[in-house]
């Protein structure tokens, strides 16, 4: 407990004195709800606007979750291997599995910070939410889905990826990219087919999708992400994604040679 | 018991043996410098007893222990900076100790204790991105000195520090000597093997001597070693120098030749001469007690820092 704590401790303070980590995770999915929140929403009925403001809110966050997982996370591991870390930490007494733990660990104190900061910018620039009793905890069970996915793309990506630059753009490219993608950042209903099947297949989109559902309302989201397949497929691919980064970390992430 | 103990090392790599049959006995307390330049596998060797990386063959042992099973004993300082710049020098080796099971005011006390002995008492609480080159390495060190360490390997440690940082570093070292703790110097530089109580050359993955500095010195280089620069470097000063050195060999480095003579004294003025004579303007010469750097060119008959870039 004492490793894991230790680990912990080192990667948040890490994370919250990294000003480029902060602009990412934080600053630039608020400065997105604050242009998405003035800018996209004058052609809708007025009544309607705090709820488009909420589902932008939701998409920032998720998105802020995403480069959490899936920059931060690679650019700690591969930073520490190029540093020579990894090789002091394979010499010392410790096990590979206590330190992903404390580094897995700060990324969700770092995701759930930067959620929570994030959706409070949204409800202060306007957002509402229709979802206010049981909605709540199953959004907070999506938004952990979310982070698992992010934590497992971004395992495998600072597993497979050797320097730090790389894995840092790496990671913002699949974030970015992904996001664009899958009716992230544009309408699901905007998408062409294929994309949109994208859309309910990748986890995070599919998970973001649900969380909209869920606290903005029905109407704010094209299709239904809480049937069962879908809900199914959504934990199942997200799980998978962490289970594939942490078993790729594991077996080649403390490997040096 | 040994506190290191190798035997007919064999590590491989694409084909290519990287250490070839390497031998190596380190008793406790020891400081042992391992010298030679660069793809040498000296690094390799450092990995290895540091149970980073795993040999194909041969025996490794510290205290009679493989390595992976003897990291309690193990105190690493690799080659790369791997201190977090962004925390300061007290968070880092309060991360360590954490991590060696140390922990709340345990931890705390050791680390006090672990700055003061490194000398950074006054700087503990600053950001390690403000330190100098000198004082991260010694800060990284210090991750290396907890208690129950009993073997130390650093990694060409004094790369990039001026010379004031490289003595200050030394003189912390001297220090860490006096605690039976055995030490393993990996370096390119003759001046930093110098300083340890005995000295292994190692090229192309073989060992290819071992004593102390001044046995080295009197089996492998007896001669004196003649610097000399001249305006311009050509054939023709080359085959002038040629004719004054031992065996006719001439080292070339950037700050000129290097030759070897059995009788320096006498031979110096006449080279001058010589030098003058055939149109070449010597621009600095001076003669000097031969270094470890020439007893590997003596054995390998390459330049050290040649061999190294």
């Amino acid at each position: 407990m004492r490793q894991i704590s230790a680990a912990y401790a080192k990667a948040v303070k890490e994370l919250l004195r990294e000003k480029a980590a902060l602009f990412w995770t934080i600053a630039w999915p608020i400065i997105w709800i604050l242009i998405g929140s003035f800018s996209f929403t004058g052609s809708a009925p007025q009544q309607v606007v705090p709820y488009i403001k909420g589902s932008i809110a939701i998409s920032m966050m998720v998105f802020a979750l995403m480069i959490a997982g899936m920059s931060n996370l690679p650019a700690s591991i591969a930073g520490d291997r190029a540093n020579g870390l990894l090789s002091k930490l394979i010499s010392m007494p410790i096990k590979p599995y206590k330190d992903f733990l404390g580094r897995i660990s700060a990324v969700i104190t770092l995701s759930l910070l930067a959620a929570a900061l994030v959706i409070v910018i949204g409800i202060i620039v306007g957002a509402r939410f229709t979802g206010a009793g049981v909605e709540i905890p199953q959004a907070i069970g999506f938004v952990f889905l979310v982070i698992c996915a992010s934590a497992g793309v971004g395992l495998i990506t600072g597993t497979l990826i050797k320097n730090l630059q790389g894995a840092i753009m790496t990671g913002v490219g699949i974030a970015v990219i992904t996001s664009a993608i899958s009716g992230l950042f544009f309408p699901y209903e905007g998408l062409p087919g294929p994309l949109q099947t994208f859309a309910r297949v990748y986890p995070i989109s599919s998970a973001q999708a649900s969380i909209v559902h869920l606290l903005a309302g029905p109407d704010m989201v094209a299709y239904n992400p809480l049937t069962f397949g879908q809900m199914t497929l959504t934990i199942v691919l997200s799980f998978a994604l962490l289970l594939i980064g942490t078993v790729l970390y594991s077996r080649l992430g403390w490997k040096l040679e | 018991m040994f506190a290191i103990h190798i035997e007919n090392l064999v590590k491989i790599y694409d084909n290519r043996r990287v250490l070839d049959g390497v031998n190596l006995d380190v008793p406790e307390g020891e400081f042992y410098a391992l010298m030679g330049p660069n793809g040498s596998g000296k690094t390799t060797l450092a990995s290895i007893i540091a149970a980073v990386k795993t040999q194909d063959s041969g025996i490794v042992e510290i205290y009679g222990k493989k390595p992976a099973q003897a990291k309690e004993f193990i105190g690493y300082v690799p080659q790369e900076n791997f201190s977090s710049p962004k925390l300061s020098g007290r968070e880092n080796l309060v991360y360590f100790a954490n991590l060696l099971g140390y922990s709340g005011s345990k931890a705390n006390q050791l680390v006090t204790e672990v700055l003061k002995n490194v000398g950074l008492s006054e700087e503990a609480d600053k950001r390690v991105a403000k330190y100098s080159g000198g004082m991260r390495k010694k800060l990284e060190v210090a991750t290396a000195i907890f208690p129950g360490i009993k073997v130390l390997i650093l990694d060409e440690p004094t790369t990039g520090l001026d010379p004031a940082a490289r003595r200050s570093f030394f003189g912390m070292v001297q220090d860490i000597m006096g605690r039976k703790t055995s030490i393993i110097l990996i370096t390119h530089i003759g001046s930093d093997a110098e300083l340890a109580s005995k000295v292994g050359l190692i090229d192309s993955g073989k060992m290819i001597a071992e004593g102390t500095p001044d046995e080295l010195k009197r089996q492998h280089a007896v001669e004196d070693v003649i610097t000399v620069e001249t305006a311009v470097k050509t054939d023709s000063v080359l085959s002038v120098l040629k004719g004054y050195s031992i065996n006719g060999k001439v080292a070339e480095s950037e700050a000129g030749y290097k030759i070897y003579s059995g009788n320096g004294d006498r031979v110096l003025a006449d080279m001058v001469r010589s030098l003058d004579q055939a149109g070449h303007k010597v621009m600095r010469i001076e003669m000097a007690r031969p270094t470890l750097e020439d007893v590997f060119f003596r054995l390998t008959e390459r330049h050290l820092q040649e061999a190294t870039g």
